[in-house]
């Protein structure tokens, strides 16, 4: 791949390193951090996975005996205004939010790559007819626009997805874009068209897989910022709904009990935090090693 | 017409169409609502007296074209209809809020600027360890959502230590320094992340300029270090950072959206927020327009400063 040979010809001297399994992970993921950041994560889907079985208690038991319980043995993380296990709900909420910020982020990716591929790829007034409008998008502040959007849907955590997929698109087809002007002049893609390869087989073939690595970059990080967004949009009550377990909400109940009782706010806002900081160092060393160019910044 | 004065013409001729478009899509907020929206305004109990008066105040009964070309020329005018809650013009509860984001929104961004350049600059001269805790510092402000690091401010500073009130507003004319003490906690909340953005540009972008061939010159024609970093590097690396500064007034507009909810702040976001959760649109549409055009105004205003720092910008007419 062309990205690996830019990756290596920028001048980067890699210190002589043992070829073991993790070494190569390692080096795959653009050094140490984002090989944490990866072990993080890796951790996180399995607790979000996992949850049901991980959770020591039921997520909606009400338990009028352990109001706001303070953290203990066996309820690590306190109880809420509702005596509910406040771990136990971290985990089934924790599950919701990362589905909804991967899905939201996935749904950006299906809408953003072809339209940043086509307009690159083409450019001309397909590029103006494709990319203005997406410009547009990018003239309002992005929980503004998500946030008009839920007024106009009707709150819920789908919409939710659709809002922040909506927010991601111009930013993803946007970077692949601009990657795919400068491989679409690289000597294989004219060698290509010149051989009478079809503008679709060009595109999908050649120029994606080569251009695609800063786009990934990008979607790595906007997942943590996606989880974010989720959280905000339910803590002022436009996202998921009460029964639906989300870390924003689990944020508006600790809000609510601040004063008393701190650790209904402190967990869930943790494992949004270091969720973020395990996207964020993949997304780093990913930068490090598909994106030197820093074109998804 | 000189480069430069033709760079600024067209710069702001490039805001129309985007004002334009973020009209129309304000426009269509009320429109897209499914259903009726003056029903579901109004309630079920509206008399349809009642419903059709507001429908003719909204134009709603009228084309499409005419119903935008009537708002628009309103909105112009400062008329951007009635809230229909309180019976207030919106213009005037725009009005009152929007002096609170944009304090807010400042505020946040002069700490973010006083915190994040020195240590930015500290961190591209400083040692190894230097530049992994600012690394550090960078990682944590980004992920650490800025509305919990609210709730957890107020967790420190109101509750726990008591210094400061967990929420509530003092306008500037009761005194800055009741005004301060509402602001200070929300400010706060949103220059760390906003701190952690600029001390990571300010980073790279030192790190850049003290490569150049012209540093190493400066140092060899003796020039103090100070004056090099300052005086020289600095004021090149300003153009990133401005063009950061930009960009992350949205992410500030943004996060004031939820700050000021969580902070009991009279701003336009929980303007916004209140509004939608009561199927106020006119208001909905109000505040959205203020913020949005407050973005866009704040973008040009950095592309033009953008422009008057790098001389180049103008000069290759690009």
């Amino acid at each position: 791949m062309s990205a690996q040979v830019t990756a290596e010809s920028t001048g980067v001297v890699l210190p002589p390193r043992r070829r073991s399994q993790l070494s190569r992970l390692e080096r795959t993921l653009g050094g140490r951090g984002g090989l944490v950041g990866a072990g993080i994560l890796l951790v996180l889907v399995l607790v979000a996975v996992l949850a049901p079985l991980l959770a020591p208690h039921s997520p909606e038991q009400i338990d009028a005996a352990r109001v706001l319980a303070a953290p203990d043995l066996s309820h690590p993380f306190g109880s809420d205004a509702l005596g509910r296990d406040v771990l136990s709900r971290v985990l089934y909420a924790f599950r919701t939010s990362l589905a909804i910020s991967i899905g939201s982020v996935a749904l950006a990716m299906l809408a953003g790559v072809p339209l940043g591929l086509i307009a690159g790829y083409r450019g001309g007034w397909v590029d103006a007819v494709l990319m203005r409008p997406l410009d547009m998008l990018l003239a309002l502040p992005a929980l503004l626009l998500a946030v008009s959007l839920v007024s106009i849907l009707g709150p819920g955590s789908f919409v939710v997805l659709v809002a922040i997929a909506v927010i991601y698109l111009p930013i993803l087809a946007r970077v692949l874009r601009s990657s795919v002007l400068v491989v679409r002049e690289r000597p294989y893609v004219l060698g290509a068209r010149a051989r009478g390869v079809g503008p679709l087989g060009i595109m999908v073939r050649h120029v994606l897989p080569n251009a695609v690595g800063p786009v990934l970059v990008q979607a790595t990080v906007l997942m943590g910022f996606a989880l974010q967004v989720e959280a905000a949009l339910s803590f002022l009550g436009l996202g998921a709904q009460p029964p639906t377990p989300s870390l924003g909400l689990m944020l508006l109940d600790g809000y609510q009990v601040l004063q008393q009782a701190w650790w209904v706010d402190v967990f869930p806002g943790l494992a949004i935090a270091l969720t973020v900081v395990a996207f964020l160092l993949i997304g780093d060393g990913l930068r490090r090693r598909y994106d030197p160019a820093g074109v998804a910044e | 017409m000189s480069p430069r004065t033709a760079f600024v013409v067209r710069r702001i001729a490039l805001t129309i169409p985007t004002l334009l478009a973020m009209s129309v899509f304000v426009f269509a907020l009320i429109r897209l609502v499914p259903g009726d929206p003056v029903r579901s305004m109004l309630g079920f109990r509206a008399t349809p007296e009642n419903v059709a008066l507001v429908r003719h105040d909204l134009h709603l009964d009228q084309g499409l074209v005419s119903q935008y070309v009537a708002w628009i020329t309103g909105a112009l005018q400062g008329d951007l209809g009635r809230d229909y809650v309180s019976g207030v013009p919106v213009s005037t509860l725009v009005g009152q809020r929007l002096p609170v984001t944009l304090e807010l929104v400042l505020l946040a961004m002069g700490l973010a600027l006083v915190v994040g350049v020195p240590l930015g600059v500290a961190a591209a001269r400083g040692s190894r360890i230097a530049g992994r805790l600012a690394g550090g510092f960078v990682v944590a402000g980004v992920a650490i959502p800025d509305f919990w690091l609210g709730t957890l401010l107020i967790l420190l500073f109101a509750a726990t230590l008591q210094w400061l009130p967990p929420a509530g507003w003092a306008p500037l004319g009761d005194g800055l320094g009741q005004n301060l003490r509402y602001i200070a906690l929300p400010a706060l909340a949103l220059a760390v992340g906003e701190a952690a953005y600029i001390l990571r540009t300010t980073r790279g972008a030192m790190l850049e300029t003290l490569g150049q061939p012209y540093v190493a010159f400066l140092r060899a024609k003796g020039v103090p270090e100070r004056s090099i970093v300052f005086r020289h590097a600095l004021r090149n690396a300003a153009v990133p950072i401005v063009t950061v500064v930009g960009i992350q007034f949205g992410v500030l507009l943004s996060g004031a959206i939820v700050i000021e909810s969580i902070f009991g702040l009279p701003g336009l976001g929980r303007l916004v927020v209140t509004a939608i959760n009561q199927r106020n649109y006119t208001v909905v549409q109000g505040a959205v327009l203020a913020i949005a055009t407050l973005f866009i105004a704040v973008t040009l205003v950095t592309d033009l400063l953008y422009g008057w720092l790098d001389p180049r910008v103008g000069a290759e007419g690009s």
